[in-house]
């Protein structure tokens, strides 16, 4: 289809009670007590003929996932349900027309998330320093056999402990938070870091609730003894922990 | 512009952090426009770019 290179439509980063207080940069799209926090945005760059495209460019793509985490972020003290990225609509009448959709959805969602807030909880193996250079330069084929031997038991042996860490954070992060899910650690091509990520998490607790950070402070010592270390991020708005939908679709 | 010339690895992994949530979270909602996208994994589109990213910066060192 082409398009009016002046041709816009509503991007929608998250749904939140009618009554909240929007930053500049975006508008709220009110129905019955609901509202979509919404952007209007040039479909030069977001009509589903260029968009694909626009995903594959890492400038384009930093900058917009950044927009969207820092208007939810403007949300957090009065509570919303994040969006993934993309959903977009043609005009707000059609917005309005998804909210009275899925009403009683992010009704029930709404309440649940109000005043909660996510942390993400990451913890990573250190890799340790080599041993000193094995530069016994005398010994034979059988002793360098037997020492390399050694040294895959102690990394086996590290990442066992290192489970065993993560899992009991896990559980102790558990009490003390509203909820929490384990994602898939992400790859060492991704983090950058040569150390191995073993725990990808995230918790939902009350805004400004400091009950995460000091389980963590009180874990971090016998953990980095083991080579594990945790790293908290956050506050974000609760990604994890939307409320399964019932219907994919409007 | 100069952000793109000079990446800082913090900030790549900062961006993951970000893309894994914005991508990969949240309420799946079917808007007007992105119904060809939609069945698309859009993590797997992002991360695809920011591994592409990564890596050219690690070959750069």
């Amino acid at each position: 289809m082409i398009e009016s290179p002046t041709a816009t439509a509503w991007y929608v980063y998250g749904v939140v009670a009618a009554d909240a207080r929007p930053p500049d940069a975006v508008r709220l799209i009110e129905h019955d007590g609901l509202a979509a926090i919404a952007r209007e945005v040039p479909l030069a760059e977001f009509g589903e003929d260029v968009l694909p495209l626009r995903l594959n460019d890492r400038e384009w793509l930093g900058a917009n996932v950044l927009a969207h985490e820092d208007v939810l972020h403007a949300f957090l003290d009065t509570g919303v349900v994040p969006l993934r990225f993309g959903a977009i609509y043609r005009d707000t009448r059609e917005v309005e027309r998804m909210l009275e959709a899925r009403s009683a959805f992010f009704r029930s969602a709404l309440v649940r998330l109000r005043g909660q807030v996510e942390l993400g909880v990451k913890a990573w193996l250190v890799t340790p320093a080599d041993p000193p250079a094995s530069s016994s330069p005398a010994v034979g084929g059988r002793a360098y056999l037997e020492r390399r031997r050694d040294q895959l038991t102690a990394a086996r042996e590290r990442v066992e402990r290192a489970t065993v860490i993560v899992a009991d954070a896990h559980r102790r992060l558990l009490e003390v938070a509203v909820d929490g899910v384990v994602n898939r650690p992400q790859p060492p091509e991704l983090t950058g870091r040569s150390d191995e990520m073993v725990m990808n998490a995230a918790y939902l607790v009350r805004r400004g609730d400091e009950a995460v950070a000091r389980t963590l402070a009180r874990l971090a010592p016998s953990s980095v003894d083991e080579g594990v270390e945790f790293e908290l991020t956050g506050p974000w708005p609760p990604y994890n922990f939307v409320p399964a939908d019932e219907e994919a679709s409007r | 512009m100069s952000v793109i010339e000079q990446p800082r690895l913090a900030h790549e992994v900062t961006l993951v952090e970000l893309v894994d949530r914005v991508l990969n979270k949240g309420v799946v909602l079917t808007g007007d426009i992105m119904l060809s996208v939609a069945g698309v994994d859009l993590v797997y589109v992002g991360l695809r770019v920011l591994l592409t990213s990564v890596s050219a910066l690690e070959e750069h060192r």
